[in-house]
């Protein structure tokens, strides 16, 4: 009996209300684009932008600002090396008979090093990332590499994967990221991180281990109840023979340890390898659906009608699952610019942050951003499980509200109001200011209520606390302010 | 989460509402047996051992030769085990929960699991969290349990979710539950400032925006509970002082903050605290024996500090995992995943011992565990004779209830 499949978005059905127009809704809006609907594709294209960015791509055609981002100067620049520790080096020093030679008390030693360094290269690598999503001038195609982070999911530090594994399967995902989707998935499966993350590297023809080829079906092409506990079994025979060497950081396929029977995998026979799993998989209907409804709630809306699944569907069966084109088609669409699509995700914590750095002019992010993350529940490099992050009102609860809200408020300071041009030339006119906060920050997306008690703290009125605004409590009160505004609730709001 | 339609799924929604007269009749007969303490401050604490627990090296069957000639290298040596009989005992490395076990205050009920077993963790462990096999359900039973149990409304810590997420478990259409990973970090810090307090708390409540969004409501609804709670919490409960030790680890330190909630005495019915990964699809002893152990020391240490303050008897601990694991061992020292597994109650109200029927190795549902026991009747048992609420209309039927609570 097959069970209804669970919704996308776990923590609840959030499909926009209203209707969709499903004939006309792949089709180019037409523009114009306006600072609205600037700041929404810099959102969901990227991780926003600053008021001036905002307003020049406000000044653009909508297919001038989407080609802009889709057609990005790929950038593929390493961080620093000490960035991408492994201890794969020391290790291989020693090698395996030396270490086996070794007391339990001289490889305690070695793995605390290891341990140590893996550490801090781990902060190192996630700092790296923060900034060069903040950055970058190919947003488009950090924002796709986050997207294949927490799909293709791995985790960092556990089993034994280094920075630097953790790293190479990072720039797989930017290689790739407006790539072939087919081609990213046969890659990542046999990615070492991958190997070693979901035990392909130990999936062995005299004991098969069945890890990945469920996830992989699972959670990451075809999703629950799309295949039998036989076609589970029969793929994870069909991936046998991958192996890894923690010593050289290498992984290949040993034909002795692959099972090379006679499978039946999805109504396919024959002697079926990792590849054909790979191609008989991207050749079900179910496949190009799967990923259609998770571009979609990524990108567009939650919990996407059927409808609309089934066009980006097609058109991903269409481009043979090249994403450039797919995606180019999605962010010039009609139902991309809809009342219903704005405004209409939440921003996972790595937007969040690096929007909020964008808004404000900062050019370069502080390393408290790394607890921040984690405590918003966006650790990069580490999800939470194989699922990676659900997600949608997942990223709300109140103790990850308390945690945004006190990174908002540790942001706004001088410091920040002395990197932030536009901040420092706020008017001194209270009324003026709020508006110009709420104009900069929200794109005009607040109360009137709000923004008449923000004009109110600005302008120090009804309270004797507070003076009027002026050059002298400046910093302090446009900073508070900053931080009253961008505490409503259309900033958690993508 | 709160909702503003009440979304419990329409089959149980009907029953709810065709026959309240009915299922409240039910439950008056099924109120709780004299002789159990507590009555109003009774408190659940459910611990997700999230991954999927192998039942078979946790609740050893050390007397079955099968379990030993199926698992070669995982299989625990029947020397080691902590026997409860000839049949079963516990892994060796839970010394403290066993130690609990000779005290009477510790049940283990065997092959728990519900019919059609689901192999993904995401699917099974909504499945346990929900109370809800054959159709997506949005809340969770212990959210269904929280809306209609008739507790005061003003109570913000009803139910506590002590971590970061709210599980699925805990969602619930009329109730706020919050998630508190930690005390100290659980404050705003422009709360400081009553003024910008006081506009963040309106600006929380102004609803006439020019844009309308699926999530809105839940933003604002959270942003005005997390203001509140973490305004309220730390009044509540500062005053208590822990009278055990803790072990220094996430589940120790989790389950100490639990301990300091319910000994603050401030309506709290539900505590949620997961502990994981107990995924071992590779090198399964060094994982799971750790994970266990760090479980094991814990919960007495919980206990410990529970009884100190006189509240042992009033909090139940209910263990679940999403799925145990397969019979066989697999060829990286690990298993995958399964089916049945036994879980624990623990505390207030429990008669100690074995419940359920011993895994029968031979008579396997694809080299999985048959399960014997339904969660709901365990989620029924809690419900009703702990909790004191009609389990029916929770879980959408009726189940036989265990007598592991008196």
């Amino acid at each position: 009996m097959a069970a209804p499949q669970s919704a996308v978005d776990f923590g609840g059905i959030r499909r926009p209300v209203g209707q969709l127009d499903a004939a006309t809704a792949l089709e180019p809006y037409p523009g114009p684009l306006n600072e609205r609907l600037a700041a929404h594709l810099l959102r969901r294209a990227g991780f926003g932008g600053s008021p001036d960015e905002i307003r020049r791509f406000a000044g653009m055609s909508v297919n001038g600002a989407v080609t802009a981002l889709v057609h990005y100067q790929s950038n593929m620049e390493p961080p620093p090396a000490d960035d991408t520790y492994s201890g794969a080096m020391l290790l291989s020093q020693y090698g395996p008979r030396g270490l086996r030679a070794m007391t339990d008390d001289q490889r305690k030693e070695i793995n605390k090093e290891i341990r140590a360094n893996e550490f801090r290269s781990l902060r190192a690598l996630q700092m790296w990332w923060v900034n060069r999503m903040l950055t970058t001038q190919a947003p488009l195609q950090e924002k796709m590499t986050l997207y294949f982070h927490g799909h293709f999911t791995t985790a960092a530090l556990l089993k034994g994967i280094s920075p630097a594994l953790a790293f190479n399967q990072n720039q797989l995902f930017r290689a790739y990221a407006l790539g072939n989707l087919r081609e990213l998935t046969r890659n990542v499966s046999k990615d070492p991180a991958m190997l070693v993350y979901l035990d392909n590297a130990t999936n062995l023809k005299s004991h098969p281990n069945e890890n990945y080829a469920r996830e992989l079906m699972e959670l990451f092409t075809l999703g629950v109840d799309n295949y039998s506990e036989e076609d589970v079994r029969n793929s994870a025979r069909a991936w046998t023979g991958w192996r890894y060497s923690r010593f050289t950081e290498q992984a290949g396929f040993d034909p002795t340890f692959h099972d090379d029977g006679v499978k039946t995998f999805l109504g396919q026979t024959g002697n079926l390898n990792g590849d054909d799993i790979v191609n008989i998989i991207f050749a079900q209907p179910q496949c190009a659906r799967f990923f259609a409804n998770s571009f979609l709630s990524a990108f567009v809306y939650n919990d996407p009608e059927p409808q609309l699944v089934d066009g980006v569907a097609n058109l991903l069966r269409r481009h043979n699952y090249e994403l450039a084109p797919v995606m180019g088609t999605i962010l010039r669409s009609n139902v991309f610019y809809s009342d219903r699509a704005y405004r209409s995700l939440v921003k996972s914590p790595a937007e969040f942050i690096v929007g909020t750095y964008k808004a404000l002019g900062v050019a370069q992010a502080d390393p408290a951003v790394i607890p921040a993350l984690r405590n918003m529940g966006q650790e990069l490099f580490y999800p939470p499980n194989v699922a990676g992050w659900p997600g949608g009102e997942n990223w709300l609860t109140s103790d990850t509200m308390i945690a945004r809200q006190n990174f908002l408020k540790r942001t706004v300071n001088s410091q920040t109001i002395a990197q932030s041009s536009w901040l420092r030339g706020m008017p001194l006119q209270s009324k003026n200011a709020a508006d110009a906060l709420v104009a900069s920050l929200l794109q005009g997306d607040a109360a009137p209520a709000s923004v008449f008690k923000l004009d109110g703290y600005l302008a120090g009125a009804g309270t004797s606390a507070l003076a009027a605004l002026s050059p002298e409590n400046y910093d302090e009160r446009v900073s508070g302010a900053a931080y009253l505004a961008m505490a409503m609730p259309a900033y958690q709001l993508s | 989460m709160k909702r503003s339609n009440f979304l419990l799924g329409t089959v149980s929604g009907l029953a709810v509402v065709a026959s309240t007269d009915h299922v409240f009749a039910q439950a008056l007969a099924q109120t709780p047996l004299p002789g159990l303490p507590g009555g109003q401050n009774r408190c659940l604490v459910l611990v997700n051992l999230n991954g999927g627990n192998d039942g078979l090296n946790c609740i050893v069957p050390h007397g079955i030769s099968d379990y030993y000639r199926v698992r070669p290298s995982l299989a625990i040596p029947a020397n080691d085990v902590l026997a409860i009989d000839a049949q079963v005992g516990f892994n060796p490395h839970m010394r403290s929960l066993k130690a609990m076990y000779d005290k009477g205050i510790v049940a283990v009920v065997q092959g728990v699991g519900y019919p059609n077993a689901d192999h993904s963790h995401f699917r099974s462990s909504e499945i346990w969290q929900t109370g809800v096999p054959d159709r997506y359900e949005h809340t969770g039973w212990l959210g269904r349990y929280l809306d209609e149990a008739g507790l005061p409304d003003g109570d913000l810590f009803k139910g506590v979710a002590v971590s970061q997420v709210l599980p699925e478990v805990l969602v619930a259409n009329r109730t706020d539950v919050p998630s508190i990973s930690n005390l100290g970090g659980y404050g705003l810090l422009a709360d400081r400032d009553p003024l910008a307090r006081s506009a963040y708390s309106q600006q929380s409540r102004d609803k006439r925006l020019p844009f309308t969004s699926p999530y809105l409501a839940h933003v604002m609804e959270i942003e005005d509970h997390a203001q509140r709670t973490s305004e309220e919490l730390p009044k509540l409960i500062s005053g208590y002082k822990a009278q055990a030790q803790y072990p220094a680890t996430p589940i120790g330190r989790s389950l100490a903050l639990a301990a300091q909630i319910v000994g603050s005495n401030i309506g709290t019915k539900v505590l949620y605290v997961s502990h994981g990964s107990f995924d071992t699809h590779v090198s399964q002893f060094a994982t799971q024996n750790n994970l266990l152990e760090q479980f094991s020391d814990a919960i007495s240490a919980f206990y410990q500090d529970l009884a100190a303050h006189g509240n042992d008897r009033r909090v139940l601990t209910l263990t679940f995992s999403e799925f145990g694991r397969r019979i066989e061992e697999n060829g990286a020292r690990g298993t995958d995943h399964g089916e049945a597994s036994p879980l624990f109650l623990i505390g207030g109200g429990v008669k100690g011992g074995v419940y359920g029927k011993l895994p029968d190795l031979s008579n396997t549902n694809m080299g999985n565990l048959a399960f014997s026991t339904d969660f709901r009747s365990v989620y029924a048992t809690v419900l009703e004779r702990w909790l004191g609420r009609p389990s029916e209309a929770v879980l959408g039927g009726s189940f036989a209830k265990l007598p592991v609570l008196g």
